[in-house]
C-alpha cells in the first residue's frame, strides 16, 4: 500500500476510535476517566499540530507554546465577558496564527538551530511578558462554575482531535504537502524545483498555529482557573516534540501514539514516582534520535517486515 | 628527465579504483603507480577525478571499490590523520590552510601526527630554508599572506609530517607565473632529498617539465600514461593541453 | 544614582559567570557544529557537585573546583564517547538538528533525574564569610560574587592559554577552522572533539560551582542558564573566548539597566530580545568571524 494509502487508512482507524470513545460519557464513567481521556485528546490536536511544520515542513518549532497560550488568552478573555465559546476560541486561533505569520517571515530566514532556538526565545519572551502582565489567577466566574459540564469540553476536545487528524490528513495526501516534504528532505533542492520554500513554511506554520490556538482555546474553556502565564509554558512544547517525536515524526499516526503513550506512562508513574517519566522519556528520546529516528511507527513497520513482509 | 622505473620500489601502487559521491561515479578502474624518489603529474580536463584520486589516497574518500597499496600497507580503510602517519602528506586544492592561526602554529601542527612531532624542529628549520620568506614572517596570521606565500605554507606544512611522497592538487592554481616557478623550484629541492611527488596540475606544460612521468585521467578513467617526454610529444595531448586553443583553469573539456 | 550603580554593578559580577557558563557552549558548537542544549544541566550538575562536597565532607566551595573540573573533565569525556560521539557522524547540518534533539533528551533526564534525587528545593553553600562585604565609596561589593568574577576571568584566560600554548589545544582551533585540512595534517579529529567536549563540560562543572557559591543551585537552573548561555553566544559569536566573556558581561550589565528602568520582572525579557534581535539582524554575533 503506498504511503498516502497507508496514511487515510490510519486516519480512518483512529476516526473511528474517536468515535467510538464518543459514547464513552454514556457509559457514565468515573469524572477522572474523561479527564484522563481529555488530556489524550488535547494533547493529540497539540502534537499533531506541531507535527505538521517538524514533520511535514522539516522545522524544529520551539515557540509551539506561544500560541496555545494566545489562543488560551485570548479566548479565555472574549468568553468571560459572554462571547460563545466557539467564536471566542476562533477568535483565539486567528489571533494565534496572525501572530505566528508575522514572525514567521522573520524567524524563517534562520535555518535549522538557529529557527529553533529562535522560536524559544520568542515563546519565552512572550511567557514572561504575560505573566509579568497578567501575573494573577484567571477564576471563572461562581454562575459559570456551578453551569460547568465535563461532558461537553470533552466532546469538544474529540471534536477538535478529529478535526487534526482530518487536517493533517489532508495535508499529507495534498500538492501542499508533497511540497512540504520535498523542503524537509532538502530544501535547496525543492527551491531549485520550483517550490516556493517560504510560501508553504508560511502555510504550515498558519495550519500548525492555527490548530495550537483552538486547543489553547480549548484549555482556557476546560480549566475553572489558572495563570494566564501557564499554557505559555515551555513544557507543553517540550510535551508535544517528545509525543511527535517517539510515535514518529512525520506521519499521521505517529503523534497519536506518542500521545497515547506519553499521557499513560505519565498517569501511571505520577501515582508512584513524579516526574520519573520525563527521565524515562528523555533516554528513550535520545535513543530514538540516534537509533530509530522515524520512531514507534518505524519500529512497527520493521516488526512488521520481520515477520509479514507485507510492506 | 628520465628514470629507470622498473627497477625502484613502487611505494604507491593503486590498482583498480572505483569511487565517487552519491550518484556521481568519480573513477573508474584507476590502476597508476608512483615510484620511490619519482615525480609523476597527473593530467587532464576539470572533473575528471583528479582531486577525487588525491582524497582517496590521502584518506579524506573511501573509495567504492580497488586499493590503494602504500609500501605494500593497504591505505584505502584508513582514516585521513593515519595516511599522514604512514608518510603520504597532502597539500590540498585551495590550501585549506587555518586562516586565524601564524604561520609557525601552520607549519607546527602539520607535524602534528606522532611520527613526525619528535622532527618538527628539524623539519621546520627545512621549511624556513627553503622558503626564506616564511621565516620573516612567521608570527603573521596566515590569513594576512599573499597567494603565493599561503601556497608556501600549505607546502610546508604537509613537508612538515616528513612525508616520503608529497601530493599536491593544483599548487599553482591563482598564482602569477613567478610564484609558479618558485613552487615548482622548491618541488624539485623536495624531490632531489628523497621525497616523490605526485602532483595534479592543469598547467601541463609546467607539470610535464618537473615529472618524470605522467597519467592522463579523463572522465574517471585514465586514457594515457608515459614519460613526460613522449606525452608532451603526444598528439593528443597536444591538441588537447597545449595547443593555441586549449582553455585554462576554468575551462573543463577543451576538446 | 547610587541605586543604579549599584544594580550595574551586581549584574556586572553575574555576567562574568554568563561568560564562563557561554564559553563552554561556544567551545563545542565552534569546534564541532554540537549545539549542547543540555548544557545548562551540566552547569547545575557541577553545582550540585560543589554543594555535596560541602555538605557531606566540608570542603570549601572555592576549594571543590579542584575537585568538580577533574570531575566534570571525565563526565565530558564520557558523555561524547557514550553520546554526542554518534551526533558528529552526520554532516554539519544533521549534527546541529541532532544534537539539539539529543541534548534535549539528556536535559530532561538530567533534569528528572536531579529532582528525583535531591529533590526541587534550592541549596546555597553558607560559609564564614559569605556576607562579607567591599565597601567602595557608596557601593557594597558582595566579595564572594567578585571573587566568583575574578575566577571566572581566570579560566577563561586559562582556557585561552591552553588554546593557544598547548599542542592539541592548537590542534582543537584548527579542526574548528577546518576540519578536513586538520585530518592532513594529522590531527585525528575525534580525540580533539573529544578533548573540546570535556573541556567544555569542564567550564560548565566550573560555571555550575561558581554559580552556587554566589547564589544557590536547584534542578531547575538548567534551562535557565542554557538559555543565558545561548544568549551570550548569540551575542558574542564564535571564535573568541574573552569575546564570549565580554558578551557574558554585557549581558549583566543589560539585565540590570533593564530591571533598574523597568522594574524586576523585565530583567529576563531584555536578554531574550537581544538574542532576537541579534539573531535577525546579525547572525555572527558582535564579535564572531
Amino acid at each position: 500500500m503506498s504511503p498516502a494509502g497507508q496514511e487515510r487508512g490510519w486516519a480512518l482507524a483512529i476516526l473511528a476510535a474517536l468515535g467510538l470513545l464518543a459514547l464513552l460519557p454514556l457509559a457514565r464513567p468515573r469524572e477522572d476517566t474523561l479527564n484522563f481521556v481529555f488530556l489524550v485528546l488535547l494533547s493529540i490536536t497539540l502534537a499533531e499540530a506541531w507535527n505538521i511544520v517538524a514533520g511535514y515542513a522539516g522545522q524544529v518549532n520551539l515557540g509551539h507554546a506561544a500560541f496555545f497560550g494566545l489562543g488560551a488568552l485570548v479566548t479565555r478573555a472574549l468568553w468571560i465577558n459572554g462571547t460563545p465559546v466557539l467564536l471566542a476560541m476562533a477568535a483565539g486561533a486567528a489571533v494565534a496564527t496572525l501572530f505566528a505569520l508575522v514572525i514567521g517571515v522573520a524567524a524563517f530566514r534562520l535555518r535549522g538551530a538557529y529557527f529553533a532556538i529562535g522560536t524559544l526565545a520568542l515563546g519565552e519572551i512572550l511567557r514572561t511578558t504575560v505573566g509579568n502582565a497578567l501575573p494573577e489567577i484567571s477564576t471563572l466566574p461562581a454562575a459559570t462554575i456551578a453551569g460547568y459540564r465535563l461532558t461537553l469540553r470533552y466532546y469538544l476536545a474529540l471534536a477538535l482531535a478529529a478535526v487534526s487528524i482530518v487536517a493533517v490528513a489532508a495535508l499529507a495526501t495534498s500538492r501542499l504537502g508533497l511540497g512540504m516534504r520535498a523542503i524537509r528532505e532538502d530544501e535547496e533542492a525543492a527551491e531549485a524545483s520550483g517550490v516556493g520554500a517560504l510560501g508553504l513554511k508560511l502555510t504550515a506554520l498558519a495550519l500548525s498555529t492555527a490548530l495550537a490556538g483552538l486547543a489553547g482555546g480549548l484549555f482556557a474553556y476546560y480549566h475553572i482557573s489558572y495563570y494566564p502565564a501557564h499554557p505559555f509554558g515551555p513544557h507543553w512544547t517540550f510535551d508535544a516534540l517528545l509525543m511527535t517525536f517517539i510515535g514518529g515524526v512525520g506521519t499521521l499516526q505517529g503523534p497519536v501514539l506518542g500521545a497515547v503513550l506519553y499521557v499513560v506512562l505519565k498517569e501511571y508513574l505520577a501515582l508512584r514516582w513524579v516526574d520519573v517519566h520525563l527521565l524515562i522519556f528523555g533516554a528513550l528520546f535520545i535513543g530514538i534520535v540516534l537509533l530509530l529516528p522515524g520512531g514507534l511507527v518505524q519500529a512497527v513497520e520493521r516488526a512488521r517486515g520481520m515477520f509479514g513482509g507485507r510492506a | 628527465m628520465t628514470s629507470p622505473t622498473w627497477c625502484l620500489a613502487r611505494v604507491l601502487e593503486i590498482s583498480g579504483l572505483d569511487a565517487g559521491y552519491g550518484d556521481v561515479h568519480a573513477l573508474s578502474g584507476v590502476t597508476l603507480s608512483v615510484a620511490d624518489g619519482e615525480i609523476v603529474a597527473l593530467l587532464g580536463p576539470n572533473g575528471a577525478g583528479k582531486s577525487t584520486l588525491l582524497n582517496c589516497v590521502a584518506g579524506l574518500v573511501r573509495p567504492w571499490a580497488g586499493a590503494i597499496r602504500w609500501q605494500g600497507e593497504d591505505l584505502q580503510a584508513l582514516d585521513a590523520h593515519l595516511v599522514v602517519e604512514r608518510g603520504v602528506a597532502l597539500v590540498p586544492e585551495g590550501r585549506r590552510l587555518f586562516g586565524g592561526m601564524s604561520v609557525q602554529d601552520n607549519l607546527e601542527l602539520g607535524a602534528f601526527a606522532p611520527r613526525a612531532w619528535g622532527a618538527r624542529r628539524a623539519a621546520l628549520e627545512r621549511v624556513y630554508a627553503l622558503f626564506p620568506v616564511l621565516a620573516e614572517r612567521r608570527r603573521t596570521a596566515v590569513q594576512a599572506l599573499s597567494g603565493g606565500q599561503q601556497q608556501m605554507v600549505a607546502v610546508g606544512r604537509a613537508l612538515m609530517a616528513s612525508p616520503r611522497l608529497l601530493m599536491l592538487d593544483e599548487p599553482s592554481l591563482g598564482l602569477a607565473p613567478r610564484l609558479v616557478a618558485a613552487i615548482l623550484e622548491a618541488l624539485v629541492a623536495i624531490n632531489a632529498a628523497g621525497v616523490a611527488v605526485f602532483l595534479v596540475e592543469q598547467n601541463v606544460p609546467a607539470a610535464l617539465g618537473l615529472a618524470h612521468r605522467g597519467y592522463l585521467l579523463e572522465g574517471g578513467r585514465i586514457v594515457g600514461e608515459g614519460e613526460s617526454r613522449t606525452l608532451m610529444a603526444d598528439a593528443h595531448v597536444r591538441r588537447a593541453y597545449l595547443g593555441p586553443l586549449a582553455v585554462r583553469s576554468e575551462g573543463g573539456d577543451p576538446r | 544614582m547610587t541605586v543604579l550603580a549599584q544594580q550595574l554593578v551586581l549584574g556586572l559580577l553575574i555576567g562574568g559567570l554568563y561568560g564562563l557558563a557561554a564559553a563552554g557552549l561556544s567551545l563545542v558548537f565552534g569546534v564541532m557544529r554540537v549545539l549542547n542544549v543540555a548544557h545548562g544541566e551540566l552547569i547545575m550538575l557541577g553545582g550540585y557537585g560543589a554543594f555535596w562536597l560541602a555538605a557531606l565532607f566540608g570542603v570549601d566551595p572555592f576549594a571543590s573546583l579542584a575537585l568538580v573540573i577533574p570531575g566534570a573533565l571525565v563526565l565530558g569525556a564520557v558523555l561524547y564517547a557514550g553520546l554526542f560521539g554518534f551526533v558528529v557522524r552526520a554532516h554539519e547540518e544533521a549534527r546541529v538538528k541532532n544534537s539539539l534533539l539529543i541534548g534535549f533528551g539528556l536535559a530532561l533526564a538530567l533534569h528528572a533525574l536531579a529532582v528525583r534525587l535531591w529533590t526541587a528545593d534550592e541549596r546555597s553553600i553558607p560559609t564564614s564569610y559569605s556576607g562579607a562585604v567591599l565597601s567602595v565609596g557608596n557601593l557594597a561589593i558582595p566579595l564572594v560574587r567578585l571573587a566568583t568574577l575574578i575566577l571566572a576571568l581566570v579560566l577563561i584566560g586559562a582556557l585561552q592559554l591552553l588554546l593557544s600554548r598547548w599542542r592539541w589545544g592548537k590542534a582543537i582551533r584548527a579542526t574548528a577552522e577546518d576540519w578536513q585540512a586538520a585530518l592532513l595534517t594529522g590531527i585525528d579529529v575525534r580525540r580533539a572533539y573529544l578533548l573540546a567536549f570535556a573541556l567544555g563540560t569542564a567550564l560548565a562543572g566550573a560555571a555550575g560551582t561558581l554559580v552556587t557559591i554566589a547564589y544557590s543551585v536547584s534542578p531547575s537552573i538548567g534551562l535557565e542558564w542554557t538559555l543565558k548561555a545561548l544568549i551570550v553566544v548569540v551575542l558574542a559569536g564564535l571564535g573568541s573566548m574573552m569575546g564570549t566573556f565580554v558578551g557574558g558581561l554585557v549581558l549583566g550589565v543589560a539585565e540590570a539597566a533593564s530591571a533598574a528602568t523597568f522594574g524586576g520582572p523585565y530583567r529576563e525579557i531584555i536578554g531574550l530580545v537581544i538574542f532576537v534581535v541579534v539573531l535577525a539582524v546579525r547572525p555572527r554575533g558582535l564579535f564572531g568571524r
